[in-house]
């Protein structure tokens, strides 16, 4: 014997050592084999099932997103008849054209102008525009060889010499296809009815002051009708696949003219339809947010529960020899086949939903969808690879930690890696992953706050409650003694099960409730009824006969508003000093706010008065006894039926521009004298119902003397429109503008929206349902073989059922309660900071939260421990053992 | 082939350390079979969990096969583990997930013997399985699982054999069929064997039985 450490004295054994090294191809046989063997006896299944779901819905919602995305931006485009749209009054500068041209942009022109059309038989003001050649750019328009019919797309607008009319204007010219028109000096022959039009909706007045008369751009000189001071519409259109294309051209036009020129997206030409599209933009990145990080929760959880019951797999390989770095090598190769597998099926699944999704919505979107790129199926990889590093990753990894004496004794299982680390690194790869996602701070701190909040409320909460439920219940055998003494023994567990738990109801109460009150307040934006056309010009004894004409025809009209035009001359005797521009001061474009279209123009024409002069443009005010519909209160008191003189109500954002309070006297210049009326409320008004509103609405017999011309709406079905014709004939002084096509294409656009909010609501819910199921699984071992033991010991099947379901019912119960706390918090900070919508509490769900929670954690639960009393406990410990 | 020197293993409790094995010296020659015996709790399992490289011992040194193990880490003697240590439990420690084949395969698997499946099916053959290879471990006996463990134990060909109450889950006919078996191999394969347990019947049959009593070697 020496003290080398050498066991010379039998030396005649001779056992070299070699270093243990096992090659490559050993260690990666090796640990293939595992995989397939745990995979074949289902241990994986439910992890490989939780990482391709990551794959697929973060795909799948990636794939549909951007397809669906570039979908609405051509369905929108349309409404444009171009991606882009330089508008302006006065001729627009020619070489602007050529720069688009010499940058490879498609373009196109437009001019718009009223005229009077004539034939042979009769005469009526028309919206005229000439195309050029290449228009339109985007969309279609539907023509027909006879008025009031389908008809059939075309991309090109009239050839020289020809004009397209619009149906309802033919009864009133009394002509027909082939049929000779006169606009100005120029003759034209009559080749097709426009059935619909790609930009009808957009332009201004000039575009709907009567049925559209399309000409050629050639022609315009021809007919001599557009001269100088004329009231003309110029549009330069453009287009292009490339989008960068596009915005490079506009930074050249930003930069060349100053900011003189704008060029317009549908965005900017449609509030509706930029509010839908950026809703529904952020619904569906918190729909897949959501999914990822259900995911992520459903790999953390089945990942823990695979490494735990890995913990004796490594402890034996260990005995026979395998180092902790090979154990982490084995474990790193059984996480790389798995990323891969579940990535290619994954994204395969991810192709497959996206399909569906797109099957279902083929009904309401019209347009071809553009290819999908790439590039969500590269997010769905990355999500798998970011989901396994975070969450997977720590508790295999902290299985090389396993000491090999848990062969010898069983209750050995001290990690180095504190049991916390994990979920430190999972915390940080969801909020990386979040924010890399979603680019977007408020969604990131938003979901942060919510689940943070939930972990530590939960933590108290939980303490308490499973504190004192040993209170509760106390007599011996009792289901509820049971059930409160497990809940206890499992404290630490449970508390983290019913923040999954709570997570995951949150997750889908937040998503439903979201989606819900979108809709619901898309629908109330635009109700089936909405009026279509707008009645202008109408003076004060014709209303009785438009009433009347209505009522003959069987047609809905509406309220008439008496119109009028005002400038805020002072506020209590002192010069108006507003602050910064008004939002809302920018915005003429929509036929919404027609109140204060003209009230624009009006202004536009006096540019060189002085500054606060020039922004205090004239407004069309109103009066009415009754508040419009829509509007409400938030100061003050309306007028009621017996309104006194001298009142205005404000709307609230104009007040606050101006720096009004109640009681203030306001000055105004109405038909040039001075009115003055105290203020007596404040108003919010629905800019988007696509309604007359009114910033300024004076209560009855304060302005009613000055002379006012009036405005109302109405609903026609398309079938009801040649009535127009009767109308502007029995009533030539009104003006109609038309924006059914408008309506149209903004339910139509809504209706796309709220398919794809449903099915991305979905998706989320198949994910929930997943971890739902993996966090009830989670513990399951162990509930077995409690229950076993119980069994053994002569617990009846009654008894444990009946704990087991207490158990389960109470942490779903809680669960839900906290999941509807946090979702009314976090909708609140979502709706007022993300979505523009007013938050208000959901009573409902309050109790339906708790109940569901109650329900489906009870239900889940008893449905994978049944096994508890059908299997004969001996076959459990057998099992487990 | 088993040298211990002053081996002590302390660990700590909440009323303070307890000291399971004190100062224990002991020497196993090659090819000899060593019965471990005493009470619950006399600290047998420590001393072969220590012995076999499995735990460190808080002082003192065992040689096994002529290496220090106080001189390596648990890298160090996971590869002494591997190259010349065989083991069989008293609960079997089988995989669940694996069949018996291929848990007596996962050993020679793991020192990169492409003729795993071969030398396996042979052992499983030699322990009276040979039909039952395709069985996962719920599905056999308690004394088939334990064949199946042994067959494992000697499938790495180990110089070292050591056994951690090989029968004590077994009734007692099934337990002494299991020790004839252990017997048997050890003459065949040459093994030097170490077994632990209370079984005085079991011990009467070693060549050789050290009694622990209190972490102390009373009886060699």
């Amino acid at each position: 014997m020496t003290n080398s450490g050498t066991y010379s004295a039998h030396s005649a054994i001779d056992i070299p050592l070699g270093d243990g090294r096992k090659s490559l191809g050993t260690l990666l046989g090796l640990a293939t084999r595992l995989l397939w063997r745990d995979w074949r006896s289902g241990e994986l299944r439910l992890l490989f099932l939780a990482l391709v779901m990551a794959v697929a819905s973060v795909s799948g919602i990636a794939l549909f997103t951007d397809r669906l995305e570039k979908a609405l931006l051509l369905e929108s485009a349309n409404m444009l008849a171009a991606d882009r749209v330089l508008g302006s009054g006065r001729a627009l500068p020619e070489e602007i054209l050529d720069e688009a041209k010499g940058r490879g942009l498609r373009t196109a022109r437009t001019l718009s102008f009223t005229s009077m059309a004539f034939s042979d038989a009769g005469n009526m003001l028309v919206s005229a525009k000439a195309v050029s050649a290449a228009y339109p750019l985007r969309g279609d328009i539907i023509i027909a060889d006879a008025p009031f019919v389908r008809g059939t797309p075309i991309q090109r607008g009239p050839q020289p010499g020809e004009v397209w009319l619009e149906s309802r204007a033919l009864p009133a010219l009394g002509i027909d296809v082939g049929d000779s028109v006169y606009v100005g000096e120029a003759e034209f022959e009559l080749t097709k009815i426009i059935i619909a039009e790609p930009d009808r909706s957009g332009g201004g007045m000039v575009d709907n002051a009567g049925p559209r008369l399309m000409l050629h751009m050639d022609d315009v000189e021809r007919t001599n009708v557009v001269q100088m001071g004329s009231r003309v519409s110029y549009r330069f259109l453009f287009s292009s696949e490339e989008l960068l294309q596009l915005d490079e051209f506009e930074a050249w036009i930003d930069d060349a003219y100053e900011g003189e020129y704008r060029l317009r997206d549908v965005r900017d030409e449609s509030e509706e339809v930029s509010e839908a599209l950026n809703r529904a933009e952020s619904f569906l990145l918190l729909g897949s947010l959501f999914a990822v990080l259900l995911a992520g929760v459903a790999i953390a959880l089945t990942a823990k529960r695979y490494s735990e019951r890995h913990y004796d797999y490594v402890a034996i390989l260990k005995t026979f020899g395998c180092t902790s770095a090979q154990i982490g090598f084995i474990y790193l190769w059984i996480q790389a086949l798995l990323a891969v597998a579940a990535v290619i099926v994954g994204s395969l699944l991810g192709w497959g939903v996206h399909h569906v999704i797109l099957r279902a919505l083929q009904a309401v979107i019209s347009v071809d969808l553009p290819s999908a790129s790439f590039e969500p199926f590269i997010v769905g990889a990355l999500t798998a690879v970011i989901c396994l590093l975070s969450f997977a990753l720590p508790p295999l990894l902290a299985l090389r930690e396993t000491p090999p004496l848990r062969v010898l004794r069983k209750d050995i299982s001290q990690q180095r890696i504190g049991a916390n680390i994990p979920y430190l690194f999972g915390v940080g790869g969801t909020i990386g992953l979040v924010y890399w996602y979603s680019e977007d701070f408020v969604l990131t701190s938003v979901l942060v706050i919510a689940v943070a909040s939930i972990a530590i409320l939960l933590s108290g909460l939980s303490f308490l409650l499973l504190s004192s439920s040993g209170a509760i219940g106390m007599r011996a055998g009792s289901a509820w003694k049971l059930a409160m003494s497990a809940a206890r023994r499992r404290r630490k567990q449970n508390v983290l099960q019913v923040m999954v738990f709570s997570v995951t109801i949150m997750s889908l109460l937040i998503l439903g409730l979201l989606r819900s009150d979108l809709i619901a307040d898309w629908q109330a934006q635009l109700p089936e009824n909405t009026p279509n056309h707008f009645l202008m010009n109408i003076s004060q004894p014709q209303v009785a006969g438009i009433e009347e004409f209505f009522d003959e025809k069987g047609v809905q009209g509406n309220a008439f508003y008496p119109l009028i035009s005002a400038r805020v001359l002072s506020i209590n005797g002192e010069l108006p000093d507003p602050q910064d521009e008004l939002e809302a001061d920018e915005d003429n474009s929509t036929v919404a706010r027609g109140s204060d279209t003209g009230a624009e123009e009006e202004g536009a024409e006096e540019p060189e008065e002085g500054q606060v002069r020039g922004r205090l443009s004239r407004r069309q005010v109103t009066w009415a006894e009754e508040i419009p519909a829509d509007n409400r209160i938030l100061a003050g008191e309306w007028w009621g039926e017996s309104a006194a003189a001298g009142f205005v109500s404000i709307e609230e954002d104009y007040a606050e521009w101006l720096g009004i309070e109640l009681g203030d006297s306001i000055e105004f210049e109405i038909s040039a004298q001075t009115i003055t009326a105290e203020v007596s409320s404040f108003r919010s008004v629905r800019w988007d119902n696509m309604q007359p509103n009114f910033y300024i609405i004076f209560s009855p017999g304060t302005i009613d003397h000055l002379g006012a011309t009036f405005l109302s709406t109405v609903l026609m079905e398309r079938e009801q429109k040649i009535l127009l014709n009767e109308l502007v004939q029995r009533f030539p002084t009104i003006v109609v503008i038309e924006i059914d096509a408008l309506i149209e294409q903004i339910q139509n656009i809504i209706a796309q929206v709220t398919s794809a909010i449903e099915l991305i609501s979905v998706l989320v819910l198949i994910c929930g349902a997943l971890v739902l199921l993996a966090c009830v699984n989670a513990t399951l071992d162990e509930r077995f073989y409690e229950n076993a033991i119980l069994r053994t010991l002569g617990g009846g099947k009654r008894l444990i059922m009946t704990s087991l379901l207490i158990e389960f019912a109470s942490i779903g119960f809680l669960a839900g309660l906290v999941a509807t706390l946090g979702a009314e918090a976090s909708l609140y900070y979502l709706q007022e900071k993300l979505f523009g919508q007013d938050f208000h509490l959901h009573y409902w769900v309050w109790v339906a939260g708790p109940l569901l929670g109650t329900l489906v954690i009870a239900g889940l639960g008893i449905n994978s421990t049944r096994g508890v009393v059908s299997i004969s406990p001996l076959n459990v410990l057998r099992r487990l053992n | 082939m088993i040298e211990i020197r002053a081996l002590t293993k302390s660990v700590p409790t909440s009323e303070g350390t307890l000291t399971i094995l004190k100062s224990v010296n002991l020497e196993i020659a090659e090819s000899e079979i060593v019965a471990i015996v005493g009470a619950s709790g006399s600290g047998k399992s420590t001393l072969l969990g220590l012995m076999a490289g499995l735990d460190a011992a808080t002082s003192g040194d065992v040689l096994l096969g002529g290496h220090s193990l106080a001189a390596m880490d648990e890298e160090q003697r996971a590869v002494l583990r591997g190259q010349i240590v065989g083991f069989v439990f008293q609960s079997f420690q089988l995989l669940p997930s694996l069949t018996a084949l291929e848990n007596v395969m996962l050993p020679i698997e793991l020192k990169g013997d492409s003729e795993a499946r071969a030398k396996a099916t042979a052992l499983l053959e030699r322990v009276g399985l040979g039909e039952r290879i395709t069985h996962y471990p719920n599905q056999l006996s308690g004394g088939e699982q334990q064949r199946v463990a042994i067959a494992r134990a000697f499938a790495t060909e180990a110089k070292i054999l050591f056994a951690d109450e090989p029968t004590g889950n077994l009734d007692t006919a099934t337990g002494a069929k299991i020790i004839e078996l252990i017997f048997d191999l050890n003459k065949e394969f040459a093994t030097t064997l170490v077994l632990v347990t209370h079984d005085e019947r079991l011990a009467q049959r070693c060549g050789r039985i050290v009694r622990l009593v209190a972490g102390e070697i009373v009886n060699d």
